[in-house]
């Protein structure tokens, strides 16, 4: 570029992954602080400005030495703007601009952030919102996500997302819900949400597969990050922090397992098949670190089960180590907490290891006419495995026919049709 | 060897909508893009235009009459420039090819420096 200086070797030529997405989400998040959580479209409209002002000026002069620092500069000088041509803060105008000059002074360092970020999610998993706009409205302001991104995350279209966008902030703004956080009781049912919302994005992320965008497994790390965020704040210290460690743990191990799930032909593979070598161990260390801070409580909920039955799995370094009675106790212990017929059924897989194939077809039975299991691919596609270990390979080619008729992914359909394949040899 | 001067038109509303992680994205893409040319040599020169409109100054009724502008009446603003070397008109469109200015609806007016 033009100047020399600022763009000659030993300068940034790239940008650490996602800053912008994760600072605009900051941003957003003290600026609605700052300005109030009414003025939430104000706030995304200043960080929005500084990105573009980024975009326009950095081809030109190169990647600033301090990138973040620069954007929050720069969208400071705009919420100092829209303060001065906006006759509505009046009253509150020094107030406001002491509180942004101080951000960009750099003293409060990640406490401060943190805290609005969290403060910010707490806000966007109000009950007054549904279930679907908590989803959204956590994305696009704590999370840093586009209107696009949330709708290809989701499989719909912009304008559903946008329209979900636009009333959850009204509701927000009718219900006068401030990004004061709950206390007591409140605060423990909003950390439910919260936690809840949390694990959805995460199922969403890790249940994309290779063939979908991008966008769709950042999700798992985005939902980790918040995880994170969630573990530290001091808020929750004295609460409820044992159960978001155990929904933490859950998020490690399960991500510590995502190099190993799919194959270099980007194929589907099971647990029980997986390379551990290519599993994320730091992440399974993660796992076992946040599992231990879970148990400082008395709550067992159903992520601390879940995440101990994925710790005995962490813990074999081979799939014939694994201890599956012991997996089989804490499917029990799911079952009572929750007897979902989903739950039920993989706790049907564990009884297969522990008891053999004729067991769990019996168990199997129980569950099999469950309504909510009627289009569940996966339940005939346990059944076919059973059958194909009791050595009713008809059984099992048209069990896994049945699976094949349910919706799937593309890898499941794939991986379906192999082990039909593999029946009918 | 020939110059040119590449003039990048925005496209003012372009990003409007667009997600920070994309911003990134292009950003990353224009670093690439400058440091290709840059590697290559041929880069003269180049600056980015202030974002405030500048002056125009016209003639009329005898006198010189200086208003604030040009604002533009389409979507488009010059937004900067890159002074470049190149052996031919094809060969510096070939090196603008890339530079994601075209990816968001803006526009790369290529032209040669005049040699006497």
């Amino acid at each position: 570029m033009g100047d020399q200086g600022t763009s000659g070797p030993g300068t940034p030529h790239h940008l650490v992954d996602h800053l912008f997405r994760n600072r605009a989400g900051q941003m957003v998040a003290w600026l609605a602080r700052v300005f109030g959580p009414a003025h939430l479209d104000l706030a995304e409209e200043v960080v929005q400005d500084a990105l573009v002002k980024a975009l326009q000026r950095w081809p030109y002069s190169g990647i600033p030495d301090n990138p973040s620092g620069w954007l929050l500069t720069v969208a400071r000088n705009g919420a100092l703007d829209v303060l001065r041509r906006n006759a509505s803060f009046a009253g509150r105008a020094h107030e406001i601009a002491r509180e942004l000059e101080r951000a960009t002074k750099g003293s409060d360092e990640d406490s401060t952030v943190e805290d609005d970020e969290l403060r910010m999610i707490f806000m966007c998993c109000h009950p007054s919102l549904t279930p679907d706009a908590r989803i959204a409205l956590s994305l696009k302001t704590v999370g840093g996500f586009g209107v696009a991104e949330i709708a290809s995350a989701f499989l719909t279209t912009d304008a559903a997302i946008a329209q979900r966008l636009v009333r959850a902030k009204r509701a927000l703004r009718d219900n006068k819900v401030g990004l004061e956080l709950p206390a007591g009781q409140e605060l423990a049912e909003r950390l439910d949400s919260v936690l809840a919302v949390i694990y959805l994005l995460f199922n969403e992320g890790y249940s994309a597969h290779a063939g979908e965008q991008a966008v769709r497994q950042d999700l798992c790390g985005e939902a980790m990050r918040l995880g994170q965020i969630v573990t530290r704040s001091a808020h929750l210290a004295r609460t409820r922090a044992p159960v978001a460690h155990a929904l933490n743990a859950l998020m490690s191990f399960q991500a510590a397992r995502l190099p190993a799930r799919v194959d270099e032909n980007g194929e589907l593979v099971l647990l029980e098949d997986q390379d551990r070598a290519r599993w994320d161990h730091g992440l399974v260390a993660r796992g076992f670190a946040h599992l231990e801070r879970s148990a400082e409580g008395d709550e067992m909920s159903t992520y601390h089960v879940q995440a101990s039955i994925a710790a005995v799995h962490a813990g074999a370094a081979t799939p014939d180590e694994t201890r599956w009675p012991a997996i089989l106790a804490l499917y029990d212990d799911l079952v009572a907490l929750n007897p979902s017929p989903v739950v039920r059924l993989n706790r049907v897989v564990a009884l297969s290891k522990v008891e053999g194939p004729a067991p769990a077809l019996a168990a199997l039975a129980d569950i099999e006419r469950e309504p909510a299991l009627a289009h569940y691919s996966l339940l005939p596609a346990v059944k076919a495995r059973l059958l194909a270990e009791v050595g009713d390979l008809q059984g099992a080619a048209g069990a896994y026919r049945r699976a094949l008729a349910e919706p799937c992914t593309e890898p499941e359909r794939r991986f379906l049709l192999r082990r039909l394949a593999a029946c009918e040899e | 060897m020939p110059k040119y001067i590449l003039l990048l038109h925005d496209n003012v509303s372009a990003f409007a909508n667009v997600s920070p992680e994309q911003m990134q994205k292009v950003i990353e893409k224009y670093v690439r893009w400058g440091n290709k040319l840059r590697e290559m040599g041929v880069v003269k020169g180049g600056e980015k235009l202030s974002d405030e409109p500048g002056k125009v100054m016209r003639a009329g009724d005898g006198q010189v009459r200086v208003t604030d502008g040009p604002y533009s009446e389409t979507k488009e603003v010059l937004g900067g420039y890159y002074l470049i070397e190149a052996p031919t008109y094809a060969a510096a469109v070939e090196y603008a090819s890339d530079c994601p200015q075209l990816e968001y609806g803006g526009t790369i007016e290529v032209r040669q420096i005049d040699s006497m």
